[in-house]
Parts: structure tokens; sequence; C-alpha cells
């Protein structure tokens, strides 16, 4: 038994050694098999690599080759250039001399000819002196550059001739022209080492027309013979053709061609020699090629099977091992397998045991439970959700809620589900155990709505970290959770509630700081001068600087009142915008009056105009307008040094609707400009950029925000740029409400054609005056310069074509603009009219410009209707009335004064008085109203109302008075003079039957001059 | 270098190959540098005497093509006693013709060079044609100490008595190029190298052109100047050569005065009263560049033949277009070549007799359109 069991145990080992020597064989047949057909496929590939190479060969020879030819060309050109620069006076002195010299040269520098040619064409060489050029075909039209050419290229000495223009240098007085050397091709190449070890590679130089420039055979060509000729004969592989070689040739391009050539078949490659009609050729002979890849094929395919015969007998080998190794292995494996699968029925067992224990210990605690499990790639294989977590999510069984992670992850809320798969993987896919999972989230329960839960779990993990289980617990925190989120929202609420109040809080302290810096400045003035004035009461004139210097202080603190309570009012909403209609000149000229004296004082130069302003009647709130603008003048003046420049501009923009009319004002000046941090604060209440300590400019630092508040009122924009030490822009952009069409713009018949001179150093006033003048017809011409001017107009009447009317600026850097008049009127008499345009208050040159010759005066800004009304006026100004100003007297005119505050009663007495009024006094409104009953017609011219007093307050005093049945005594002027200077306070005054409002503190001029209008009213 | 770069085994056989193409080649070059020496009348500025002695005709046989100019003479076995010689040569008038004398000069310096003995030489003329200028150089040449003078004679009345003043005060003169003054024109020079055979020139041109039109056809001769022997002479070998052919007519014989503008005009005319010509000969430098241009202009390239002397480059050009068709050149080269060979054993004091000819004969050669490349390269530096 034994015997044969050992007989059929051999047996099968010689049935295995039978296959795998079978085997062997068969994989030896198809291995050689594929490696023959491999080969052959080699053979081809390689032979068409070979081929490739070979031409690339080819080609890299034949331009290195072609380098060494131009640069022995090269060479020789610069051997020329040596020898023309050591060719000294001494050689030139006679032809033996030169012809030494010559000699000398050519064989130094071994070549065949040296010649110097003159401008008789005779030329020189070593041995001979011979005339007659016709054969250096080059030297016919003259040598302008180094030339390469051949010559006796069909003899035996093939000759190269180079030849180079020659410059400054003479031979018995005459000028040589010309040097060219002629070099045997062959000698020349023969230096050279262009030679290839290769034994069938040939190398030659051909003329582009074919011609060959060598005396050796080329291949199977024979010297001699024109190539182009030769390929023509040849039998011209596929792929390549003559023409295009012929083409390359004539044209001087690089190329090849493979063909057949009394039976032998060549490959040649040329390319064009530089700087010559050459071509420089490479032939190799295709049987070099087959031969490398007969033999390159013939050594693989040796190769190839002695590695199969090798590959075979090892593979055999490894084989036979590798069976013996793998019976083996299966063995042990197989033991293996069982002890695993014992040891994880225990395992699996031990845990069922526990998470059954789990589950009941969570459904007494109220918290869900679930579990994972993954294969050893971290995917999940299986998941088990608890009863008690279902219940908590809505659902009642697995048919509801499956045992799958999306049943879970589904619920998620969308704002947490980032949050938490993220966390949830990369808790699973921490392969080092580190992390934990412990998250918050909210889920979207089936009854309750969304709710919050918490969920903390542990990971289970193979050796090599890979998560085995996933266990963890659930538990709803919702209620937790929005008490949480509501504590969170009170405490924000309450830190916002902090902040605002801090903040107002800092707003408060940073204004009164503000204020009590500003308000004390002048008050201490005040106090300080009034003290000084009362110690020094018999001094006059040191009294009257103290109350000059009180005055100051006190119109600087009233502006810081008015400000303030401006600003108070505007942010509770209180001013309104109220339109009106308006004219813009006015408002621009007033604009100008009110700064002129600060543009002086602070001897500023100040430039204000207007462009394209067609509508000039609007509906508009003008207190508020000009306070606006006035703002910005201000500032601008404020922050201007002496000598700087302030221009305000107004320019009405095309992009209006029907009925209305846009407008930009743009105040500009060239004072100390904003930094830009403060430019984006500047109208923000209470900003100012340097303390009024430091930079000694005073303000509230309201301005702005006022100036703010009121365009965006108005419904406009303001925009600012400013750039420090340079200069600020301020511009506004605003659109009204026309209230009457377009200023005339039809042209003046009578002004049609004729010329106008406009002379003003700002380009934008002579720009927007001449553009009025040529609507209305005239043909304007300007100039920024005075001297210009005067120029342009003696030229005008030179070639009688003179200027009908001429507008002046009063002030213009190169010429006064009187002056200028001066001399216009010199050339032009005193026939046509001269119209000074200006800025500024023109009354203290009055007199003299009229002496000069100006017809009139015009002011800045002038706008259209102004323009039209003084050019069609007869420009006469002669003619203009000068209405002398009404000087109404005071004296005797009787006032009832309504006060009832001792000291403002004592001040207005004291005014009142000494301008001749005959003062009496009510002490409220109550004894005002008795006192006028009581009074007789003309008792009193006027009644000064205090709004503010106690018994009868103001208004209701004049109601009662307007009610009166006298109508001489109810219709007594009555000026409410008060301190509610606001809008609403002047309305009310009206609405109560007043005539006027004059606001406290008084301003005397503003006063009288409302008294004047009244009482001159009342008279008529 | 730029030889083969590595000999094969068999480059013994192409080496012979190699032998005989140069050899073939340098025949052919050969034969084409016999064809310079130039009774070319040139144009306008053209001297008026060419070459007037006849000499042997070495023409190319009708049915071969392919002669050109043979530039590698070499030189006879005559061994020069001194190791420098000093020459002054002085010709005509510059011009293309003498150039290619002057090739042949240089070709012989440089292998006498070669050989260790150094030629110096001067070859020298005006822009005009002056026998006073001639007289100027000659005279300044013997002040010079120069072994030989050598003289293309400007003009034989002129020239001749002051060579003969020359030879008297022991100056070894010699004429050469295109025009002697011979012993019979009472000049005592001591020999001559050049062209002498102009009827002959004619004749054989004119044998290739009734041998074109298969001896059958009407003909027109134009001829330079009216009694200028050479161009006489070849007009009369012409007449004589179409006399033989009955089948041949000369239709029209016409002078141009060496302008090539009234040689384009008269073959105009030629052209239009004989629809039905068939050949020009032309007998001097101007004639076939003004009849190929009318050819050319009356478009009938293709019916007329048109043959000629000499080696204007235009000419050439139209040689190698095809537009003429056979064109006559002397040997300039040899001219020159001989030229040098003669002064030296003129310089060792031989006289004519074994050494050297009193006068040597330089050969005319008909050169055709395949031949034509090579002359305008060798001649002009043409190589298109």
């Amino acid at each position: 038994m034994e015997h044969s069991k050992y007989n059929g145990i051999n047996v099968k080992k010689k049935e295995t050694v039978t296959y795998a020597v079978v085997g062997g064989i068969v994989i030896a047949i198809i291995l050689l098999v594929t490696t023959v057909w491999v080969s052959n496929s080699a053979r081809v590939s390689t032979s068409q690599a070979v081929k490739r190479v070979s031409e690339f060969y080819l080609e890299e020879l034949a331009g290195r080759r072609e380098q060494v030819v131009s640069e022995e060309l090269k060479n020789n050109f610069a051997y020329i250039e040596n020898v023309l620069g050591i060719l000294e006076e001494s050689d030139l002195e006679s032809q033996e001399t030169l012809r030494k010299f010559i000699g000398k040269v050519k064989r130094l520098y071994g070549i065949d000819k040296f010649a110097l040619v003159d401008e008789n064409g005779i030329v020189y060489t070593e041995h001979s002196t011979t005339s007659g050029l016709s054969r250096y075909h080059f030297l016919a039209e003259g040598l302008a550059e180094p030339t390469i050419t051949t010559s006796n290229l069909y003899g035996a000495r093939k000759q190269v001739v180079l030849a180079v223009p020659v410059e400054d240098i003479k031979f018995q007085g005459v000028n040589i022209e010309a040097c060219f050397i002629q070099i045997n091709i062959d000698e020349m190449l023969s230096s050279l080492t262009l030679q290839s070890n290769n034994n069938e590679t040939y190398c030659s130089l051909y003329h582009r027309n074919g011609e060959d420039l060598t005396n050796d055979d080329f291949g199977s060509l024979k010297a001699g013979t024109n190539i182009l000729s030769a390929l023509l004969e040849a039998d011209i592989e596929s792929g390549y053709s003559y023409e295009k070689a012929k083409n390359d040739f004539t044209y001087g391009e690089a190329g090849e061609i493979a063909f057949q050539y009394r039976g032998v078949k060549e490959t040649l490659c040329y390319i064009p020699v530089e700087g010559t009609n050459w071509m420089l050729t490479i032939l190799i002979r295709d049987n070099v090629i087959s031969k490398q890849i007969s033999s390159i094929s013939a050594d693989m395919m040796h190769r190839g099977i002695v590695l199969i015969v090798i590959t075979v007998i090892s593979m055999s080998v490894v084989f036979l091992l590798l069976i013996r190794q793998a019976k083996k292995n299966a063995r042990t494996l197989l033991e293996q397998e069982k002890a695993d699968g014992d040891r994880i029925r225990a395992a699996y067992a031990q845990i069922e045991k526990e998470q059954a224990s789990m589950d009941n210990i969570h459904a007494a605690m109220g918290s869900g439970l679930w579990s994972m499990e993954f294969n050893e790639r971290a995917e999940v294989i299986s998941c088990t959700w608890s009863e008690v977590f279902r219940e908590m999510v809505g659902y009642e069984s697995e048919e509801e809620f499956p045992n799958r992670v999306e049943s879970w992850s589904d619920l998620l809320y969308e704002e947490d589900k980032d949050r938490v798969l993220t966390e949830y993987w990369d808790t699973v896919k921490d392969y080092t155990g580190e992390k934990t999972y412990n998250v918050e989230y909210r889920l979207h329960t089936r009854h309750a709505g969304c709710r919050w839960f918490h969920a903390a779990g542990r990971l289970s993990r193979r050796e090599d970290g890979s998560p085995i289980t996933f266990v963890g617990l659930f538990v709803d925190i919702d209620d937790e959770k929005k008490m949480e989120e509501r504590l969170e929202k009170q405490k924000a609420d309450l830190e916002d509630a902090l902040a605002a109040a801090q903040h107002a809080n800092r707003a408060k302290t940073t204004f009164l700081n503000n204020m009590s810096h500003d308000i004390r400045t002048p008050m201490n003035a005040i106090i300080g001068f009034t003290s000084l004035a009362a110690t020094h009461i018999d001094n006059k004139e040191q009294v009257q600087d103290y109350l000059s210097k009180i005055t100051t202080s006190s119109n600087h603190l009233l502006s810081l009142i008015n400000d303030v309570l401006d600003m108070s009012r505007i942010e509770s909403g209180k001013v309104k915008i109220e339109e009106k209609e308006s004219s813009l000149p006015e408002i621009m000229h007033d604009l100008k009056t009110i700064v002129q004296a600060d543009i002086s004082a602070k001897q500023l130069e100040f430039y204000i105009d207007t462009a394209d302003v067609v509508n000039e009647n609007i509906l508009c709130d003008k207190l508020r307008l000009n306070q606006l603008l006035l703002n910005l003048l201000s500032n601008a003046m404020k922050f201007t040094k002496p000598g700087g420049i302030v221009s305000v501009r107004i320019l009405q923009k095309g992009n209006a609707p029907d009925g209305w009319a846009s407008y930009e004002f743009q105040v500009k000046d060239t004072g100390i400009g904003m930094s830009k941090e403060f430019l984006e604060h500047v109208f923000e209440p209470f900003e100012r950029e340097r303390t009024s300590t430091v930079s000694g400019i005073q303000g509230t630092g309201l301005g702005m925000a006022i100036t703010k508040n009121i365009v965006d009122m108005m419904g406009g924009t303001i925009s600012v740029t400013s750039e420090e030490g340079k200069g600020t822009t301020f511009t506004v952009a605003l659109q009204f409400r026309t209230c009457s069409g377009p200023v005339r713009q039809e042209i003046v018949p009578q002004l049609k054609g004729l010329r106008a001179l406009v002379a003003d150093d700002d380009f934008n006033t002579c720009s927007s005056v001449t553009q009025m003048l040529s609507i209305i017809g005239m043909r304007p011409d300007w100039t920024t310069s005075g001297k210009e001017a005067v120029l342009r107009v003696k030229l005008a009447e030179e070639q009688g074509d003179g200027y009908a009317a001429y507008i002046i600026d009063w002030l213009m850097p190169d010429m006064n603009g009187i002056e200028v008049v001066r001399r216009i009127r010199g050339i032009i008499g005193d026939g046509k009219p001269i119209i000074i345009l200006t800025a500024y208050d023109w009354s203290d040159i009055e007199e003299e410009a009229r002496k000069a010759g100006v017809t009139a005066f015009c002011s800045k800004p002038i706008f259209l209707s102004e323009l039209r009304e003084i050019l069609e006026s007869p420009f006469a100004l002669q003619e203009e009335k000068n209405e002398e100003k009404e000087t109404l007297s005071f004296e005797g005119k009787k006032i009832l004064l309504v006060e009832d505050n001792e000291i403002n009663q004592e001040i207005a007495l004291e005014i009142l008085r000494e301008a001749g009024f005959v003062m009496d006094v009510a002490d409220n409104g109550a004894i005002a109203v008795e006192k006028v009953k009581a009074a007789k017609a003309g008792q009193y011219d006027l009644i000064l109302m205090d709004i503010q007093m106690p018994i009868m307050d103001g208004y209701e005093a004049t109601r009662r008075i307007r009610a009166l049945e006298h109508c001489a005594l109810a219709g007594i002027p009555i000026i409410a003079m008060t301190a509610n200077a606001f809008d609403e306070d002047k309305k009310a005054a009206y609405e109560a039957g007043m005539n006027g409002h004059v606001a406290k503190p008084i301003d005397t001029p503003k006063l009288f001059a409302l008294l004047g209008d009244l009482l001159r009213m009342g008279d008529k | 270098m730029f030889k083969k770069l590595l000999e094969d085994k068999d480059d013994h056989g192409e080496q012979k190959e190699k032998g005989f193409f140069l050899g073939g080649l340098m025949a052919i070059l050969g034969l084409c540098s016999l064809g310079f020496a130039g009774c070319g009348k040139e144009p306008a500025e053209a001297p008026a005497q060419e070459p007037d002695e006849t000499l042997l005709v070495n023409t190319d046989s009708g049915g071969e093509r392919g002669a050109a100019i043979e530039f590698d003479h070499k030189l006879g076995e005559y061994e020069p006693l001194k190791d420098e010689y000093n020459f002054y040569f002085t010709y005509k008038i510059v011009h293309p013709w003498w150039d290619a004398v002057a090739i042949g000069m240089e070709d012989a310096a440089k292998q006498y060079e070669e050989m260790g003995i150094i030629i110096n030489y001067e070859y020298l003329a005006p822009s005009v044609v002056s026998a006073r200028d001639q007289i100027r150089r000659m005279e300044d040449a013997s002040e010079r100490g120069f072994d030989v003078i050598g003289v293309d004679v400007a003009d034989v009345d002129v020239i001749a008595p002051v060579i003969n003043e020359l030879i008297e005060e022991g100056h070894k003169v010699m004429t050469f190029s295109s025009s002697d003054a011979a012993r019979e024109d009472g000049c005592e020079r001591i020999a001559y190298v050049g062209n002498t055979h102009n009827y002959e020139d004619g004749m054989q041109l004119t044998e290739a052109l009734c041998e074109k039109l298969a001896y059958s056809g009407k003909v027109a001769i134009l001829v330079g100047t009216k009694e200028a022997p050479c161009h006489e002479d070849r007009a009369l070998g012409a007449q004589d050569v179409i006399a033989q052919y009955p089948d041949m007519e000369i239709v029209e014989i016409a002078y141009d005065d060496d302008n090539v503008e009234n040689a384009y005009k008269l073959t105009k005319a030629f052209l239009e009263e004989h629809q039905d010509l068939a050949g020009i000969v032309c007998c001097n430098m101007s004639n076939p560049v003004g009849a190929a241009r009318a050819v050319v202009g009356a478009g009938r390239e293709d019916k007329i033949v048109i043959v000629g002397m000499d080696h204007d480059q235009e000419a050439l050009r139209y040689l190698r277009d095809g537009i003429i068709y056979a064109l006559g050149v002397q040997d300039c080269y040899s001219i020159g070549f001989d030229t040098v060979q003669v002064a030296i054993k003129i310089a060792d004091g031989h006289l004519p007799g074994d050494e050297y000819p009193e006068k040597t004969e330089e050969t005319t050669i008909i050169v055709y359109q395949d031949g034509a490349a090579e002359m305008l390269q060798v001649l002009y530096g043409e190589l298109n």
C-alpha cells in the first residue's frame, strides 16, 4: 500500500514535471514567435527611426559645415580688413613698395591673389598692374559692401573672390576704391576640418544654379557636374521632388532630397552658406543606413532569443518553487482562519451581550442609541438606530425610520448638515483614534419641528486604525439650547444697548468738550474785554478797541449758537425746505456781496462765474441755498491763506426733466486741504480735522454737517475732493423746478455779426461769456491777457474789423483792467461800449474807471439775461440815473418798544434814540395793547415787539392790535424783535400779523434798513 | 577638402572617371578659350582696328557641341634663363575682349611663379583708342628698363616708327593681341602673337549656319565698318560659303558702322522686307547684339538663325538663351598666355625661329548654347 501510495505520488510528480516542461516549451514557442514578430516590426520602426535620425544628422552636419565655411569666409574678410589696417604710407610710396607689401600679405595669408583697385580701374597685384575690370563683375557698378563671388568656375583652379570697398587710401594721388582677394576654393576649404569618419558621407559646395564649386566627386556625381542637372536624371524617392530641390537651390533654402542615381540610393541634404550664393551639400548613401539597420535588427533578434531561453528556464524554476510554497501557505492559512473564526464569534457574542445591556440603560435614561459597523475601507456595512432614538425623532418603526445612515442625515438641519457630517466622517477616518465625536445639531423631527440634539460616540478600531464599530448616544437638548439662545440674545441686546449708550455718552462728551471750549473762548474774550473796558472807561480809544473785540467774539459766539441750534433743529426734523420763486443771479450776487468783505480782508483772489445757465428763475428755498453756499464759501475762505484763490462756479446740466433744471455749484479753494482720513468724516457733526487751538481756525465743526443736511433735504448731493496743501473742491448738485422758461436766447438783431472782445484772466469766465455772446449773435474773441487784448484791438482796427463791444476784467495780472480800457480807448476812441466785469466792489475805483473810458460795470457772475440786458441797452450808462439813495431821517419817528427784559430794553432804547427815534416802552404785550388802544392815530409810527414775554406774548399782542377797530392803530407796522430766530418763528410772526422780523442780538444796520423800508412804506 | 570624405576601395575607377571628366572639361574650356580674339568692333567706342590677319581657324566640327574656353593651358617646355622678368604691355582700349587676354597672361605668370620664376608685368590701356597715348606709354616704358615691351598696335602708320625707334635704342618690342605692325608694314618688331584669320572665321561661322538651315533658305549679312579688313574678310568668307549652296540666297548685305542700334534697325528692316528670312550672319561684335534684339522684338526667334562674332556679354546671353545659334569667339586667353611665353623667350635673347614663330597664330572657335554659361562666368564673372 505504501508502495502504491509512493508510486501514486511519483506519478503525480512526473505529471507535474511534464506539465511544467510542456508549458515551458509552449511559452517558449509563443515568446519566440512574438520575438521574431516584434523584431521585424522593430526593424521597420528602427529603419524609419534611423532614417529620421540620419536626416537629422545630415541637417545637423550640414549646418555645422555651413558655419565652418561661412566662418572661414568671415575670417578672410577680417584678413582683408587687417591688411588694409596695417597698410602704411611707406607702402604706398611707389609701385615697388606696394607690390612688396602685397606680396608679403599674399604669403602671410596664403592667398592666390591680393589686389587693390583704384578709381581709374587699374588693378594692382604683387606682380602685375593691369587695366580692365570686366571680369571683376562685382566692381562693375561700384562696390558698396563686402562681396563674395567666384571666378574660373569652369577651370581647374576654381576661385572664390572676396572684395571690400576701400576708403581713405590713395596711391600715387589716386583713390583706391576696392580691395579683393582670390583664393583657390580647394585650398581655402582644405584648411578646414570638415571631414567625417564615415566612409559613405560626402560634403561639397555648389552654386545656387547647381554648378560645382569644388574639384571633387560628390557621391556618384563626378566633379564639375551640375547637381541640379544630375538630379534631373535621378529617380527621386517618393516624398521628395526635384522641383522643390531646384526651388530651394534657387532661393537659397535648406532642404533634403532622397534619390537613386546610377543605381545608388543616396540622400542629399543642402543648406545655404550665409552671405553667398552657395549651397553646402551633404550626401549620405542609404546603404550606410540600411547596414546599420540590419545590424541593429540582427543584434536585437539574437539577444531576444537568448533572453527567451533564459526567461523560460527561470520561469520554470520559479513556477515549481511557487507551487511548493503555495501549498505550504494554504495549509497555514486554513489553520489561522479556523482560529480567527472562533475568536470572532466569541467577540460578537460578547458585543451583543453588552449592547443589550446598554440598550436597557439608555432606554432608562431617555437617550437614544445608535451603532454602526465598518469594513476595512471605512465603509458603513450596517447601521442601527435604537427604538428610543426613533421615538425621539418622531418615528415608531424600522419601516418608517430604516437602519440607514441616510435616515438620520436626511433629517439634519441645513445649516448644521455640513458641519455635522464633516465631524462624523473626520472622526470615522481619523485612524489615529484621537478624535472624538461630540456634536450638537438640529434635526427636523416628525412632529415637533426642528429640535436640538446632542450626540456623542466612540469608535473601536482595527490594528491599522480602520474603524470597526461606532457606537453613540443621542440626547434631546432642545429646551436647554433654546434657553441658551434666549440668554445669548438678551446678552447681545444688552451689549448693543450698552454700546449705544456709551457712544451717545462719548458723543455727548465730545460735543460738550467742543462746546465748552468753543463757547468759553469767545465768552472769555467778551468777559475779559468787558472787564478791561470798565477799567479803562475813560480811555475812549481803548474802550472802542475792546468793544470791537467784544463784538467780534460775540458774533462768533452767536454763529456758534446758531449752528448748534440749526443742527439740532435739522436733526429733529423741524427745518423744512420752503420753495419760493427765486432768481439765481440774485442769489449769486447776494452771495458775492456777503463774502466780498471777507475776501478783501483775507486778501484772497476770488472768481465767480457761470456756465450754460439758461434757467435763471427757479423755485427754491433761497435762504437755505444761500446758507449752504455761504457755509461752503466760509469754509473755503477760512482755510485758504492770503493770496490763495477761492472760486465759485454754477453750471447748468442738461439732464433735468421738463420743468426742472439741474445745477452744479462748485466751490473751490487753494487752501490747506484735507487728509484722506478726514474726508471720510467731513460731513459728520462736530468733526474738525484740527482743533481750533492748533490750527488757529475756529468753528463748531457743524458747518459741513448742516450743509450736508440741507443738501439732503433739497434732494441733492454733495461731494468733496481735496488734497492736503493743494486745496479742496466741494460740488453740490441740485435740481430745482423752474418758474419761468429759459432766458431769451434769440439773437439780438442789432448785435448780430458784430465782434466782441472778452479779456479776463479767468479762462472759465472767458469761456462762459464768449458762449453767451455767441448765443446773442455776436462774434466773440477772448484773451486771458490784458496786453494781448490791447494788441488785438489794435490789429482789429487796422484790419478794419474792429470790436463793437469790450468786456474787460478789472483785475488781470499782466495789466490792470482800467489801464487796458485806457489804452483801448486810445485806439478806438469813445464810440464803443467797454464794460468792466468784476467780482469785487468797484465803488472805490468807479471814478477813475469812468475817466479811463469805462462805459459800465457788471458784477460777476454774469448771467445771460444780464449780459443781454446790458448789451441791448443803448450802452449809455451815461444815461444811468445815479439814483441817490434816499436817506431817510428817523428823526421824530415814534416807536413803541415792547420788551420785558430791562437790559434789552436799555440796549434798544439807546440804539434807537441815537438814531433820532422817540421811544415809548411797554414791559409786556398786555401793556403794549393797552398803550396802543389808548393812543391817538400817529402817536406811534411803529412797534418793536418782543415775542416771549410774561402776561401776554408778542403774537397775542399783535393779534389784538390788529384786531383793533381803529384802522390807523390796527395798521401800525409791527416788527418782531426776538431771540426766536428760526424760520418757523418768523412764519409765526407774520401769521400773527407782524410786518417784519429782527433777530436778537440786534444787527443795527439790518434793523435800520427794515425800519426805513417800513416807515417809507408807511409814508407812502 | 570637399572631396569624398573617406575614399572607398573603388576610388581608383572613379578617379579615372574624374580624370576623364576633367580632361573633357579642359578640352572644352580650351576650345572656348580659343574663341576670344576679338575682331569685336566695339559698339560706339570700340576701336576701328581688329585682328586683321588671318589665322588658322580651329572650329568646332559642325555636329559637336559644348565647345568652351580652356583656361588651363600648360607652359611649353622652354626653361627661362632668368628668375625674374619685367614686361610692359599696352593695348588699344579697355574692353572685355582684352580682359580675356589678361586672364591668359595672368595664368602664364602664375605658372611661371610656381616654377620659381617671377613675371612682373604691366598691362595697361586708355579708355579711348589713342595712338598718341600709346606712344607716350611706350616711351615711358622704355625708360623704366622693362625686358620686353609689347604693343597691340593702335595705328600701324603711327606706331610702327616708334617701335622701330625703340628697337634701334636696344629695346625688345613685340606686338600682340588684335593688331600687328608687320614687317611688310615696315615695322621691325620682333614677333607677333594674335589672330590673323578673319576670312576663315567668316567661312566657318557661315558654314555652321548653313548646316543648321540644312543648306537652304534666305540669308542676310550684317557687316561692321566698310573697308575694315577683318569685317570685310569675314563677310567675304560668308558670301563664299553661301555661294556653294544653290538653295541658299543672300538677300541683304548691310553695314552697321559698329553700332548696335544700327544693327537693330537694319535687322528690323530685313525682317519686315523678308518674311521668309531664315538666317543672319553677323561679322563683327555689334552685329549679333542688334540682330538678336530685333529678332526677339519681332517674336521670330524660333524662325531666324543668327550666327555672329565675338564675345560681347549681351551676345553671350542671347547665345545662352538660344536666340543666337553660334558665336565665333577668338581665343584671347591663349593670346595672353602665349604672349607671356614669347616675351620670355624674347627677353632671353631668342629671335623667332625654333623657339617660337614670328607670328604665333591663335585660333577661333564656334561656341554654341551649351558653352555660353561658361563664357559668361569666365569673362564677366556672371553666374546665374
